[in-house]
Order: C-alpha cells, then sequence, then structure tokens
C-alpha cells in the first residue's frame, strides 16, 4: 500500500474518535470504535505485506477477532440487555469540544513536538496524525461522563498508540505486539466485568452520578 | 532457581486458593507458607546480589542491588499483609460482611498481585516490567471493588481509567525510548542493559520526552501529584490489607522502573534534566499533601495522602542525588515498612469502630491499647520524628538540597512542619478522648497485632543498625541510580 493509502486509513482513524466525541448513540459509537479497530489492522497489515512476519500476522489475526469482531458484539449485547440506547453527555458542549479538537490537533502538529513526529522524516505527516488521535482519545476519555464512552476513550488511545509506534518503525518489534497483545487482553476483562458493574450499582453508566467517594 | 521458586510456590497459592474449597485454613496455611518461602528466597536473592554485584536466571530475570533491596521489601510486606489477612477476612466472614468465595478470591488477587510484584522488579525487558505493572492493575482492581458497593465499584473504576491513561502513557514513553535507540528499523527484546549500551546513540530531544512520558505514566502508579488522585480512593475502598500492599510494595516497585529508565536518560541528556523533574514532582506532591492532610476527614484517606508526600520526598532525594540518593533509598525502604504497618492498624480501628471517618473514632487507647501504641508509634516513624530512620533520611535529603537548592528545601521543610501538625491533630483526635459508649474493650487478636507489631520492629532495630549486607545492597544502589 502507498503512502497516501496508509494516510487516508489514518485519517479514517483519526475521524472515528472526533465521531466518537460527536456521537449521541452507543450503537454508533460502538460501531465506529470496530471500524477504528479494522483500521488498525490494515495499517498493520500494510506492514505485514512489506516484511511478512508470523508474530505481527498472529497479533493482526487477535486484534481482528478481539477489537473487531468480540468486543463491539460484547458492548451491543451489553446495550441491549440494559437499553441503552443514548450515550451518556459530555463536560463541554459540542462548540467548545470542537474548539478543543482543533487546538490539540494542531499542538500534535506544531513544531513543539516535532522530535516526536520526526522520529521517521517520511512519516512526519502519519506521525503526527496519530499523535493527534492519541491526544483526541484522552480528551475523549476526560470530556465524557459515560463509562463506556470513557472505556472506548482507552481503547482508542490504545489504537492511536499501536499506529504510532507502526509509523514510527516498531512494527516488526515484539516489544509493541506483546504489548498489545497484553494490553487487549487486559481490557476486555475490565471492560465486560466494570461496565456492567457500574449498570448493576448506579442504574446507569454515567459516571458523574457516581459521589460516594466524598468524606 | 530461586525466582522460579518464587514464581512457582506464589502459583500454587494462587491454585490452592481456586481448588479449596469450604477450608479457608487451607488456603490461609498454603498463601502463608508461600509467602514464608519467597521472603527467604528474596534473602538468598539479595547475598547472592552482594556477593555477585547482579543477579539472574535466563535472559529474562536479572536482578541489581536496588532490585534485591525492593525484592525483600515486597516479601517481607507480603509475608506481613499474608498473616493479618486471615485473620481479618476471617473477622468479616462472621460477621456476614463477606463469604467463603470473597475470602477465596481475596487470596488468588492477593497472590497474583504479589507475583505480578516480583516480576516487574526482576524483569530484564522494561515491557515485561510494563506488562507486570499493568498486571497489578488488574488484579488490584478486583481488590478495590472487593466489597461490591457503589463506593468502591466506583473507586475501583477512577483507579483503572486514571491508572489505564497513565500505563498506556508510560507504554508511549518505552516504545520512544526503543525507537530512539533504532538503528536497523526493528528491534528485539531489548533489555535494561541494551538500552543503556544504545544509549550514546538516542537522540536527545526524544530520549527527554520519553522520560517526562515515563514518569508521568509510572508516576500515576507512585502516586504523584498531579496524577494522585486515585490514591486516596483506591486506598480507603480497598481492604485495609490491600493498602499495605499498594503504599508497601507497589509504590516502590513503579518508582524502581522510572529510575531505571532515569538512568539512560542521564546517559542521554545528563544528570540535570531528571533531577529537575523528579524535584519538580517531589515538592509539588509534599506541598499538596501536607495541605490536604490538616483536612482531611478519613484516617485511610490520612494515610494515602501520607504516602503521596513519602514519595515526594523520595523523589526529592533521588533528584538531589549523591547522598540525597542514599537517605532515598533508605527512606523508600523504612517508609514501606512502616505504612504497610499502619495500613494494617487501621484494619484494627476499622474493625472495632465500623467507621473509617477520624469524627467516629475516639478513644482508641482505652479500647484497642496496643494498637494505639502502635499507631502512635508508626505515627512518629513515618513523619520522620526522632529517634526512628526516617528521621535521618529527612534531614540528609533536606541537608544535601539546602546548599544546592535552598528554596526548594526551604517550602520541603515548612510543608512536612506542617504535615506533622496536621496528622498529631488527626491522631491525638483518634487516640485520646472519650470513647464511644456503644464500643466495647475486649482482647485483641494476636494475630492482627503481630504483623504490624513485626514491621515496626524491623524498621526500629533498621534505624539504629543496618547489616552489613544491607548497607553494601544500599552503597552499590545509590552508585547506580
Amino acid at each position: 500500500m502507498n503512502i497516501v493509502f496508509l494516510q487516508f486509513l489514518l485519517g479514517v482513524l483519526f475521524l472515528t474518535i472526533i465521531f466518537l466525541h460527536l456521537s449521541k448513540k452507543n450503537s454508533n459509537s460502538v460501531l465506529a470504535y470496530g471500524l477504528q479497530s479494522l483500521v488498525m489492522a490494515l495499517i498493520m497489515f500494510d506492514s505485514f505485506l512489506v516484511t511478512p512476519n508470523f508474530q505481527l500476522l498472529l497479533v493482526i489475526m487477535v486484534i481482528v477477532i478481539v477489537k473487531v469482531v468480540l468486543a463491539p458484539v460484547f458492548f451491543m449485547k451489553l446495550l441491549k440487555q440494559h437499553q441503552l440506547t443514548f450515550l451518556v453527555n459530555s463536560y463541554l458542549n459540542i462548540p467548545l469540544t470542537l474548539i478543543t479538537l482543533t487546538v490539540l490537533t494542531a499542538v500534535a502538529h506544531s513544531t513543539k513536538l516535532s522530535p516526536l513526529t520526526t522520529i521517521i522524516p517520511n512519516h512526519q505527516s502519519l506521525l503526527a496524525l496519530a499523535l493527534a488521535a492519541m491526544l483526541v482519545s484522552v480528551f475523549l476519555i476526560i470530556n465524557r461522563k459515560g463509562a463506556l464512552s470513557q472505556a472506548l476513550g482507552i481503547l482508542s488511545l490504545e489504537n492511536s498508540l499501536v499506529v504510532f509506534g507502526v509509523f514510527a518503525g516498531l512494527e516488526q518489534s515484539p516489544i509493541l505486539q506483546i504489548g498489545v497483545i497484553f494490553d487487549i487482553l487486559i481490557w476486555l476483562v475490565i471492560a465486560t466485568v466494570f461496565i456492567s458493574m457500574i449498570y448493576k450499582h448506579f442504574g446507569s453508566l454515567d459516571t458523574s452520578l457516581m459521589k460516594n467517594l466524598r468524606d | 532457581m530461586e525466582f522460579i521458586i518464587i514464581i512457582t510456590v506464589l502459583l500454587v497459592a494462587v491454585i490452592m486458593a481456586i481448588i479449596t474449597n469450604k477450608r479457608s485454613r487451607v488456603i490461609e496455611v498454603s498463601s502463608f507458607v508461600a509467602s514464608s518461602i519467597v521472603l527467604i528466597e528474596a534473602f538468598a536473592i539479595a547475598f547472592k546480589v552482594v556477593k555477585l554485584g547482579s543477579y539472574g536466571f535466563l535472559p529474562f530475570f536479572v536482578v541489581d542491588e536496588l532490585g534485591a533491596l525492593l525484592i525483600m521489601v515486597v516479601a517481607c510486606v507480603g509475608l506481613a499483609v499474608v498473616i493479618y489477612s486471615g485473620q481479618y477476612l476471617k473477622l468479616e466472614v462472621a460477621k456476614n460482611i463477606i463469604g467463603f468465595t470473597r475470602f477465596k478470591e481475596f487470596f488468588v488477587l492477593l497472590n497474583l498481585f504479589l507475583l505480578a510484584m516480583f516480576v516487574a522488579v526482576s524483569s530484564n525487558s522494561p515491557i515485561f516490567a510494563w506488562i507486570s505493572i499493568e498486571a497489578t492493575t488488574l488484579s488490584t482492581a478486583f481488590l478495590i471493588s472487593f466489597y461490591n458497593k457503589p463506593s468502591t465499584v466506583e473507586a475501583a473504576w477512577k483507579y483503572l481509567v486514571i491508572n489505564s491513561v497513565g500505563l498506556l502513557i508510560g507504554f508511549m514513553g518505552t516504545l520512544l525510548y526503543f525507537t530512539a535507540s533504532l538503528t536497523d528499523g526493528g528491534v528485539g527484546l531489548i533489555t535494561w542493559q541494551g538500552l543503556l549500551s544504545g544509549a550514546a546513540v538516542m537522540n536527545p530531544l526524544v530520549t527527554k520526552f520519553a522520560f517526562i512520558l515515563v514518569l508521568v505514566g509510572y508516576g500515576t502508579k507512585v502516586g504523584f501529584f498531579p496524577m494522585h488522585t486515585w490514591k486516596p480512593d483506591a486506598y480507603s475502598k480497598s481492604p485495609a490489607p490491600i493498602g499495605a500492599l499498594f503504599s508497601g510494595a507497589l509504590l516502590p516497585v513503579a518508582f524502581l522502573i522510572i529510575l531505571k529508565f532515569k538512568v539512560i536518560t542521564d546517559v542521554v541528556v545528563g544528570p540535570e534534566f531528571s533531577r529537575y523533574l523528579l524535584m519538580s514532582f517531589g515538592l509539588l506532591s509534599i506541598l499538596f499533601s501536607a495541605f490536604i492532610m490538616v483536612i482531611t476527614k478519613n484516617y485511610k484517606r490520612l494515610l494515602a495522602y501520607s504516602s503521596i508526600e513519602n514519595a515526594g520526598v523520595m523523589a526529592l532525594g533521588f533528584g538531589l542525588g549523591g547522598l540525597g540518593v542514599v537517605a532515598a533509598i533508605i527512606h523508600l525502604l523504612y517508609h514501606s515498612l512502616v505504612k504497610a504497618a499502619l495500613f494494617l492498624l487501621s484494619g484494627n480501628l476499622l474493625i472495632k469502630f465500623h467507621s473509617a471517618k477520624i469524627s467516629n473514632v475516639k478513644g482508641a487507647i482505652a479500647v484497642i491499647p496496643i494498637t494505639s501504641i502502635l499507631l502512635f508509634t508508626g505515627f512518629f516513624a513515618i513523619t520522620g520524628a526522632p529517634p526512628f530512620g526516617m528521621f535521618f533520611t529527612k534531614l540528609m535529603i533536606f541537608s544535601v538540597g539546602i546548599t544546592t537548592h535552598p528554596n526548594f528545601i526551604i517550602i520541603a521543610l515548612l510543608a512536612t512542619a506542617l504535615l506533622f501538625v496536621g496528622f498529631f491533630k488527626h491522631i491525638i483526635s483518634m487516640i485520646f478522648g472519650e470513647k464511644p459508649s456503644e464500643i466495647k474493650k475486649e482482647p485483641e487478636n494476636f494475630w492482627l497485632i503481630f504483623p504490624p507489631l513485626l514491621l515496626l520492629t524491623v524498621v526500629l532495630i533498621l534505624s539504629f543498625y543496618q547489616p552489613a549486607f544491607l548497607k553494601v545492597l544500599i552503597n552499590n544502589a545509590a552508585s547506580h541510580y
């Protein structure tokens, strides 16, 4: 795949995170996350085509099975089970959210962060966009009140981080691969158990309703 | 061989807890035996490190002097926690607060938590260290939500979200160290030594970013201000023995990872960069916790803030360098033991007064006198009052810094004084005064007294006498970090 196509894929990944900020329906957010994971798997598959590596293929297969298929199916079941159609609100309204997203994207492309985006000089624009995706994902976790959105934010941060690693030249490294598989495993367990627990105790996934920790 | 024994006995304890039905004694004894063997093996590792400089098994496990010290600390705190937990949980089972299944779950998760910490300390690869720290998140999240109440689930979720983001940031930092040393487009399972030997070709700017990310990422686990927000909630909502492990074991283990990256960073960009960052985080942590401790209303949260303060003192010591590093290492050891003891004693208060609110605990000396005396002793030890070792370590850190960074030290000294007054006020109000009429005095359970007593005794002895092997480990560790 050429660099333009990789740019397109990364653009799609970035836009899915923007969509997660703006989406009102839970099911749409879960589908966006599934698409985002598929895009990440495609970016990694491109790397596999360039340098065939069995370990990398294995990681891609795990990502597809867990992140593209199992996680969205689980989230959908959870939404149906508890009839959670609509997402819980965010702390900032849409205009302020968009302004913040713009600022974060600009920061990722700024010269201050250029040491990070010029690790592989040919990939500067790709690395800058991957970095922007990471910042925007962190903001998603902070800005959204819903536990599901926060979980999707963490999973998006994970995807953006992996993509950054790929474009930074670490795609063939067992470090990235082992880290990715372990993180997927951990968050699958966490998301499965804790989102259900939160709903059971609070009757909602709205984390702003959690006020039991004050002295 | 010692590493394999440690991993095996802890796994056996996990399996025993899983397969045992209705017999809590079997679970307790198997965990106790496992922790005792682990402690013996930890000392065996320490002696080998003294003799050989560092000690490893296969390419995956290598322990240096600081690692050996931490393995002993984790083993020591782990054993005390295991002894205490058996009795503590039995009382909760008797009161129908938890059932036998929860008892089993607790020991499964506790042993997994210990296992993850041993692997994190001894792992020769930054990525396996990261995975082990991540594994502690999983086991501890379930331990925080152990009582399955809204408040515990809330604390666990907060812990999960903040720590997951923190660890992903730490992972990003780790990746940057690898990219910074990329020479052929791909790297294998690089070890700490490999990373250090490749430091010469690292990009200084990328390395600076990487260290900031690592410090923020693992600093979240340590609990530096402002990434500390999960800490008071998690510490106060989890069972008392888990608070002891959080503060006494997980905090120094996460600190060790930061220090390992600091060594690499110092080679690439010089020591000043990491020193100033550590000192800044340290001072902010001391300052924040000093103010908040005065107004806190919950004694478990009080201990959590005290951990933040002590993490700050350690960061200050490591940041100052020289003798400050020696003092910081000794401070780290003392803090782990004293804070673990204090958390276990907080469990005794909770059992007797059924409340973690400071205002609900009065006249403890009349109800649980041994616990109260130990609590008072622990308070003096943790705040750095003489004759306890933490007085000398704080004094040493401040003495080192007063000539080179007087502003930092004066602020830290004032904050420490404020903190002492705040902590003292709370301790006095809990220990003395009129006890509530509904609270009756009963003999204290020996097994709830013995573990904290043992830990405080060890600290008191170490304050006056340090065995030769310990001195060698501390001095050699200080020369590396």
